[in-house]
């Protein structure tokens, strides 16, 4: 077993480190070197993301309560993947991680590896309100209260439980960020990897994570 | 067979205080050392063979832990509730899985969430909590509220949180009875 490193607590980025994370972050197809003209990255980055926003592959793993919510959401009535919504099997197929509900300490360790298996661009959909604020179970002696300390977030759904229209329109606001090019944080994730660590750490007592990834 | 006969078989081999509760239910209060002669007993000769739960109760004023063994007869739907009170400074009580392999699974279940031992019990040491370094979290001296707020981050906004059944009662002048006032967070 590796050894414990000292935890040090870093204050969380801020707003402007966020941005230039996200700025900093730019598909291979563009730093190739093929395509260096601006406007021609512009359209480029147009269809990319116009691509990405009609593909969000969701990967098929509940946390909690919530994840009843997603076979009414996927199939027939409120049919999802007219949107382009659909299941994935592994992590490394899937772009869109779902929290759906509580999560103890527990399944935590697992979503945070489920989470750094995903490729790039990733997308989390924080789902319920005990992802938000701890909901319902608030002082629970073995659930997290606020998910975004954890792992970064993309859309919050709140609702206890979010009906599938409420989902829906979750998922449109993240295409809606996708277009932009604001959603996606696995670039936020890997560069403030010490603060996300530290808040780790301090939840999961026995930490057996493997040291390095190759990202 | 009906829940007198069961009843009258039971006060007939051991000397412990039964009563009936409503339905098909009776209770039984065994000492420590006669619950594993009693639940034989119910199994074999009187046929109660199913056992549906055993819980444990968190006597904090009495210091005692109660065990309930829930068994059940399923011809004629009588359900029988052996109670029995250990030691709360030093909770150890006999293993049972040898009479039924699921009691296996509640013990485990007991053993981590009040601390009780079960000497012989043969299970891997976690159960559903992961790593726990603290008190058992089902026993009531743990104290959850505030361990949750030392351990997890909170988002501001919930400070105001409040006893919503103290809330009611503020607002409508409802008077609680005294064994409620006793566990009021008031």
């Amino acid at each position: 077993m590796n050894e414990k490193k000292d935890i040090q607590i870093i204050t969380r980025p801020t707003k402007a480190e966020i941005e230039q994370a996200k700025i900093n972050f730019s598909p291979r197809c563009t730093s190739a070197g093929r395509v260096n003209d601006k406007e021609t990255q512009k359209t480029v980055q147009f269809i990319l993301n116009f691509a990405r926003k009609h593909s969000l592959f969701l990967l098929a793993y509940g946390t909690g309560c919530g994840a009843i919510e997603i076979p009414a959401t996927l199939t027939s009535r409120y049919d999802a993947e007219r949107l382009g919504i659909r299941g994935a099997a592994t992590p490394r197929q899937a772009d869109v991680l779902m929290i759906t509900g509580y999560l103890s300490v527990k399944t935590l360790k697992r979503v945070i590896r489920v989470y750094e298996q995903m490729q790039d661009p990733k997308y989390v959909v924080a789902f319920g309100s005990c992802t938000i604020n701890g909901g319902m179970y608030f002082d629970s002696y073995n659930t997290i209260k606020a998910l975004d300390r954890y792992i970064p977030v993309d859309v919050y759904i709140a609702g206890c439980m979010p009906r599938p229209e409420a989902v829906l329109k979750g998922f449109a606001k993240l295409q809606e960020l996708i277009q932009n090019g604001n959603a996606g944080n696995g670039e936020c994730y890997r560069k403030n990897l010490d603060w996300y660590r530290a808040n780790q750490q301090k939840v999961i007592k026995n930490w057996n994570f493997p040291d390095e990834y190759n990202w | 067979m009906n829940t007198t006969f069961v009843q009258n078989k039971i006060r007939e081999v051991f000397e412990c205080r039964t009563d009936i509760l409503r339905g098909n239910q009776i209770r039984i209060y065994a000492d420590k050392k006669s619950v594993p002669p009693v639940l034989l007993y119910l199994k074999n000769q009187l046929g109660f063979i199913h056992l549906n739960h055993i819980s444990c109760v968190d006597w904090i004023e009495d210091n005692v832990f109660e065990l309930v063994y829930i068994v059940y007869r399923p011809e004629d739907k009588i359900t029988v509730l052996v109670k029995t009170k250990i030691d709360r400074e030093n909770p150890v009580m006999e293993n049972i899985d040898t009479i039924w392999d699921q009691a296996n699974t509640y013990e485990r279940e007991i053993r981590e969430m009040f601390g009780v031992e079960f000497p012989g019990l043969e299970a891997p040491a976690e159960f559903i909590l992961e790593d726990w370094q603290d008190l058992p979290p089902m026993r009531k001296d743990f104290d959850t509220r505030k361990y949750a707020r030392e351990t997890y981050e909170t988002r501001p906004g919930r400070e105001d949180a409040r006893n919503v059944r103290d809330y009611i009662r503020q607002r409508t002048g409802e008077k609680l009875p005294d064994f409620a006032k006793k566990y009021s967070r008031d």
